[in-house]
């Protein structure tokens, strides 16, 4: 992960982490702000409590006042005006509050006082008719629990009070009539609002007003403007009628809070209640919010000593980070050189092993060539299998390496699943008869003979399978079978079932897990003397993974064991292969000895190695072909000779002391007077680790050849790059060919059946003639018009044609063998014309 | 620190230095700005006693007052029965720190005790600027004592709707040839009563917006008759011809249609100023305490929220050379000078005559500045700069209550027809009781 998202990732979850805390402390804090509204809510309704009762005491004084009045009245002796003013000034005990006695009957509002106006001592009158306090109040029987007027201004004194109110019945002085009275107990704000002073110990800043029905404040603080509530609450809180209509009647309707806006457009809740024991009069109680809402500075100070600390963690995990970055730093150059070491080892191992492995195949392939003594060439045949089952192993460490790299690719290809078979049997066969096992085959006759599909991979697998079958086998014998069923999900594909069945030592349960893994070998100790290196299932399983399929093991520890896997494999061609069991062993019986592919008098070829022996089996192995070999021991030395004289290819070895194959084929190749200009350059070598094509191709090598050299492969190759007309010197050519009157056959002899080999490519006739001379007359032709030429003048017994050839149609008939035979390998070529003759 | 840094700071502070030279050369008092004389955490509390129920104008210099004395609390009361209570209060316990003094209280006997309480203003000791307060709304004593601060001026007149004579391309009529051709125009205009106004015998009424300031410019103009005025007596009654001839021949006119005035306008406050917002009066006559409620009502007229319209006081034009401009003053604040708290008392008045202050409060009132500044409320701006020889200030004559109220009934019967001119003439001195 690159450095810049480690810090990304790491700032998202310090954003995330203060996100948390931030929401957190909102949460509290809003959380404390209701509890804190909640208290501001509680304090109101104590309050209120408060105000209620302090109401109701004052109107409790009043009712004493006026009862006593009424009850003078109710006992036939009633009070005077003066006579009532003159008890209350007597039983009053407070000289802030005073009271008033005014007629109602006859609508004049006006009476006494117990208090004298400020401006004359002497005048105790009071008028009430320009002071309009009763406007709501029924004030000819005032009977409620508190019956109390609006703040207003006493006439006597200016100051604003407030009134508590009861009937009384008076006598007139002058008429000696009963006359209908209002007691009024006037009580000052200031007084009032004295009760509320407790409240500022805990709120400093809270203003307690009571307002009326309208609106209209009784008493009201310096925040609250306006002379009505309501006013002031609609002009610094806009909204549509409806809604203020809904606020005005919430508060006056409930118990509760609101967040309002004051005159400054600042945040302030108010609480209101009812006052209790009144009608429509309402205790609010106004805060700006701030007092009420938590300080939040101590959390953004928490806050940033978290940030901080969070920050100061983020630059600690940094420098972990990259500290441990290094240290990976440094283990991956390590992994790194160790690869390149192990790469350079495999290489050199390889190089190393396959060298004098190519002088001992190379010289056992002329001793099997040449020698006639029967002892001999079975010393020789067991060398060429020891050297095989060497290289078998070099091969599979360099397979193993391939896959490991992740260069390890599936080729697809059409193959003959005949030739496939052919190959796998006579591998395994051999190996089982010499160790006294039985191996049977037990091949479904209905397998299509072309397929689709990697055939050297699955070839390796099956070989790996059987090989290991064959090894851990000491007695009884090895099934090998093998089954074809069409795809259900692609008419195009079968599913081939490869079982592999023996009845070797068998595999413990606990032990299948080791089988699959590269360099385990099941019970080491048991098996010591058995060779192999412990690949050869890992690498086969990783062939089968990487195409779609894998091993199955079923396993009787001391019985035996069976291997199968299932493969899907597309289909070439649809024609069933047939008997195999029996083609084979008509195979076996007749299988013949190396046969040169081709021979060449012309053609000039140069092969450069610092090794001699290697020369010398280079030199050999070509012998028959009768091509002219120049020999370089170095790379100067083939050098020189690349200047000197023209050569239709060259072999040029790569690890060479002082000057190697890639810095001789460069300065070949910068060479502009050389004859050898256009000459093909194949690289020889030892090394096959993975990789090396590329290599070898990007270094401007035509082609490359692995040591040992097989001969079959050195052939192909040389009439692949030989030109043709150099070829033409051998048996068969294109002179012959196009002459059908000279019969060409190896080791004429009359008794042989004669087969006439029709076909337009040359290459493809050439091998043909060469694998069935040993035991047929073999005519070949390049045309039907050739054909028919040579069949007026000769009888032949066979005709071989390709199925595909468009001059099939003219030779239909029993003797014609049409098939594809272009796709056919030797064996397979043989045992069908034998097949043909009943051999 | 970079080279250019170091430039940038050295410039900021030449300019920072270069700016405070220049404050230091003007003081406060020059400019105006007000330059709190206390301590800012000077503690008190204020009480203001008016005849306001509501007095929003108060309580906003109130809050800008606040700004630099935080610590205490000026309440205002509004007290019931003014005008006997005042009294009673002052003499009180909690007598107020402030109160509304009106110039018809001063000869009055039962107000005598308030301005004996008041502080003296214009004392040079306590720096109050009465520079800025015009000279007809100044109140100076004989002895040129100032006991009360004008708060705000008044007048009467008409409201103008701008857009109906920017939409007609007419101008404001000044004179009044000029505002009976106007009147035609718009009466051809369709506008069936280009003047409108309340048909009562109140100060908003048709007779006395209109034609008042014509009688009250005879009056300036011979103050011998101001006794007779007074007095009731009925010869007197002559001097009011001139303008109740003027007021006949307006309601004769196609200016105005009283029946239609009748009809539609049903009292001298609010419904002049609903039927001014319909948005179809070019002219509506009303008193200065009139306008001071139109900006209240303009969230309460549909019309004008569905079309709001520019609209400006104006001088009614009912002289032959123009208009006449009753510069009276609405209240005033005396200042108790038995206050506990005298000190910040005058500090706060000092405070109310800073710069802007007062224009402030009348514009927050909508009512006219006494200051000479008209230019706060754009409303009055027709009256900044009107020439000084058609203007009558309140001390410019001393008629009582009664006389004018005389004057009242004079010209609502003669703009009903209920009197001709000549009757009302000759019946003055009975007419408010009848």
């Amino acid at each position: 992960m690159k450095k810049r998202y480690i810090i990304i990732i790491n700032i998202m979850i310090v954003g995330l982490i203060l996100f948390i805390i931030v929401k957190y402390a909102n949460d509290r804090a809003s959380e404390s702000n209701h509890v804190s509204v909640a208290s501001f809510e509680k304090m109101t309704t104590t309050t209120e409590q408060i105000i209620a009762n302090y109401l109701e005491d004052e109107q409790h004084l009043c009712d004493i006042w006026s009862n006593y009045i009424n009850r003078s009245a109710e006992a036939g002796i009633p009070m005077t005006i003066d006579d009532a003013i003159s008890y209350i000034r007597k039983a009053k005990i407070s000289p802030e509050i005073s009271g008033h006695l005014i007629y109602i009957d006859d609508g004049s509002m006006a009476g006494i006082s117990t208090s004298a106006s400020t401006t004359d001592e002497s005048d105790y009158s009071i008028d009430y008719s320009n002071i309009p306090i009763f406007e709501n109040l029924e004030i000819s029987n005032v009977n409620g629990v508190v019956n109390l007027t609006r703040a207003y201004t006493n006439p006597l004194n200016g100051v604003q009070s407030i009134a508590f109110l009861n009937n009384v019945k008076v006598r007139d002085e002058k008429t000696e009539a009963m006359r209908e009275g209002l007691l009024i107990r006037v009580v000052p704000v200031s007084r009032l609002e004295q009760k509320l002073v407790f409240l500022k110990g805990e709120y400093e800043n809270v203003e307690i007003s009571i307002i009326d029905w309208d609106g209209d404040y009784m008493i009201h603080g310096k925040s609250l403007k306006n002379s009505n509530f309501f006013e002031y609450f609609k002009s610094y809180n806009p909204m549509s009628a409806q809604d203020y209509n809904k606020v005005v009647e919430t508060i006056r309707t409930g118990i509760g809070s609101m967040h309002i806006r004051n005159s400054q457009n600042a945040d302030s809740v108010i609480a209101y209640t009812p006052l209790s024991g009144l009608e429509s009069w309402y205790l609010v109680a106004y805060i700006p919010t701030k007092e009420l809402t938590v300080n939040r500075s101590i959390d953004w100070m928490l806050l940033g000593i978290v940030s901080a600390g969070l920050l100061v963690l983020l630059l600690c995990n940094l420098l972990i980070i990259l500290s441990f970055n290094r240290k990976l730093q440094v283990a991956a150059e390590a992994a790194n050189q160790a690869n390149e070491a192990k790469s350079h080892f495999l290489s050199t191992m390889s190089h190393d092993i396959r060298t004098p492995m190519n002088a001992i195949i190379g010289m056992n392939e002329m001793i099997l060539r040449s020698s006639l003594e029967e002892k001999t060439l079975v010393y020789a045949e067991s060398i060429r299998t020891a050297g095989n089952t060497l290289l078998g192993i070099i091969n599979d460490i360099l397979d193993f390496s391939k896959i490991e790299a992740g260069k390890m690719e599936i080729m697809e290809v059409d193959y003959n699943f005949v030739s496939l078979l052919n190959d796998l049997v006579n591998m395994v066969q051999n190996r089982a008869e010499e160790k006294g096992l039985s191996f049977e085959l037990d091949v479904d006759r209905n397998i299509p003979r072309i397929l689709h599909g990697d055939e050297i991979r699955i070839k390796q697998v099956i070989t790996n399978i059987l090989s290991n079958a064959v090894k851990y086998t000491k007695e009884g014998g090895v099934i090998f079978a093998i089954t074809a069923n069409k795809c259900e999900d692609d008419a195009d594909q079968v599913i081939l079932h490869v079982s592999v069945r023996d009845t070797g030592i068998g595999i413990r349960k606990e032990d299948l897990d080791k089988l699959f893994v590269a360099f385990e070998r099941i019970e080491e100790k048991k098996n010591r003397n058995i060779e192999g290196t412990g690949l050869g299932m890992a690498i086969a399983q990783s062939f089968l993974n990487m195409m779609g399929s894998k091993i199955r093991v079923e396993s009787e520890y001391g019985k035996g064991s069976e291997f199968s896997f299932d493969l899907k494999q597309k289909v070439a061609d649809w024609e069933p292969l047939g008997d195999f069991e029996s083609a084979f062993k008509h195979f076996l019986s007749e299988r013949k000895r190396y046969r040169v592919q081709f021979v060449a008098q012309g053609a000039k070829i140069l092969v450069v190695d610092d090794t001699e022996v290697n020369l010398k089996v280079f030199v050999s192995l070509l012998s028959e072909t009768r091509m002219q070999i120049d020999t370089a021991d170095s790379g100067d030395a083939g050098i020189a000779r690349f200047k000197r004289k023209h050569y239709d290819v060259i072999f040029l070895d790569h690890m060479m002391p002082d000057k190697d194959g890639i810095e001789t084929l460069k300065e070949m190749r910068e060479c502009k007077d050389s004859p050898n200009q256009k000459t093909p350059v194949i690289c020889l070598t030892a090394n096959a680790i993975s990789g090396m094509r590329e290599m070898y191709i990007n270094a401007g090598f035509d082609d490359y050849l692995t040591k040992p050299i097989d001969t079959g492969r050195l052939e192909s190759m040389l009439m692949r790059y030989l030109p043709q007309d150099l070829i033409e010197k051998t048996d068969i050519d294109d002179k012959e060919l196009g002459s059908p009157d000279t019969e060409i056959a190896d080791k004429a002899a009359d008794s042989r059946h004669s087969i006439l080999l029709i076909d337009n490519d040359v290459d493809h006739l050439r091998r043909a003639k060469d694998w069935l001379s040993d035991d047929y007359k073999v005519v070949v032709v390049k045309s039907g018009e050739q054909a028919r030429s040579y069949l007026e003048k000769h009888e032949t017994e066979l005709i071989v044609l390709d199925k595909d050839n468009e001059i099939n149609s003219e030779f239909e008939g029993g003797r014609v063998l049409r098939n594809n035979f272009k796709e056919l390998g030797r064996d397979e070529l043989i045992s069908q014309v034998n097949d043909f003759f009943g051999n | 620190m970079t080279k250019g840094i170091k430039k940038a700071i050295s410039t900021v502070l030449m300019l920072s230095l270069v700016a405070a030279c220049t404050g230091c050369g003007q003081s406060s008092e020059e400019t105006g700005e007000f330059s709190p004389k206390y301590s800012s955490d000077t503690e008190y509390k204020l009480s203001v006693a008016g005849t306001y129920s509501n007095f929003e104008s108060l309580e906003s210099a109130i809050e800008r007052f606040y700004a630099y004395y935080p610590n205490g609390e000026i309440e205002y009361t509004y007290l019931d029965d003014y005008r006997n209570t005042i009294v009673h209060a002052l003499a009180g316990q909690e007598a107020p720190d402030i109160y509304v003094v009106q110039p018809w209280m001063f000869k009055d006997p039962q107000f005598t005790s308030l301005f004996e309480s008041a502080e003296v203003l214009s004392d040079p000791d306590l720096k109050i600027d009465l520079s800025q307060i015009r000279s007809g709304v100044r109140w100076e004593m004989e002895n040129g004592d100032v006991l009360a601060l004008p708060i705000f001026a008044s007048s009467i007149g008409m409201l103008v709707n701008e857009d109906i004579f920017a939409k007609e391309k007419l101008e404001v009529p000044a004179d009044y040839e000029s505002l009976v051709k106007c009147c035609d125009k718009l009466k051809a205009a369709g506008y069936e009563s280009p003047v409108m106004g309340a048909n009562t015998n109140t100060s908003p009424g048709i007779g006395y917006a209109f034609a008042y300031p014509v009688f009250a410019k005879a009056v300036k103009d011979d103050r011998t008759v101001e006794e007779g005025l007074n007095a009731l007596d009925p010869s007197a009654g002559e001097v009011m011809r001139d303008s109740l001839v003027r007021v006949k021949e307006f309601v004769d006119s196609s200016c105005i249609d009283v029946d239609k005035c009748t009809a539609e306008i049903e009292d001298d406050y609010n419904a002049v100023i609903m039927r001014f917002f319909e948005g179809d009066v070019p002219m509506m006559l009303c008193s200065g305490d009139v306008v001071s409620g139109t900006r209240k009502r303009e969230s309460k007229s549909e019309a004008f929220i569905e079309k709001p319209f520019k609209y400006s006081f104006y001088v009614a034009p009912s002289g032959d050379k123009g208009g006449y401009y009753m510069d009276s003053v609405s209240i005033l604040f005396s200042v108790n000078k038995n206050s506990s708290s005298l000190d910040m008392t005058n500090e706060f008045i000092r405070f109310l005559t800073s710069k802007g202050e007062l224009g402030l409060m009348a514009e927050e009132k909508g009512l006219i500045t006494p200051t000479k500044d008209y230019s706060i409320d754009e409303v009055y701006a027709s009256l900044s700069d009107f020439p000084g020889d058609r203007t009558i200030s309140f001390n410019d004559i001393e008629l009582l209550d009664t006389a004018v109220k005389e004057f009242r009934a004079a010209a609502y019967a003669v703009v009903n027809g209920e009197m001709t001119v000549d009757e009302a003439v000759s019946a003055y001195g009975s007419l408010f009781g009848e």
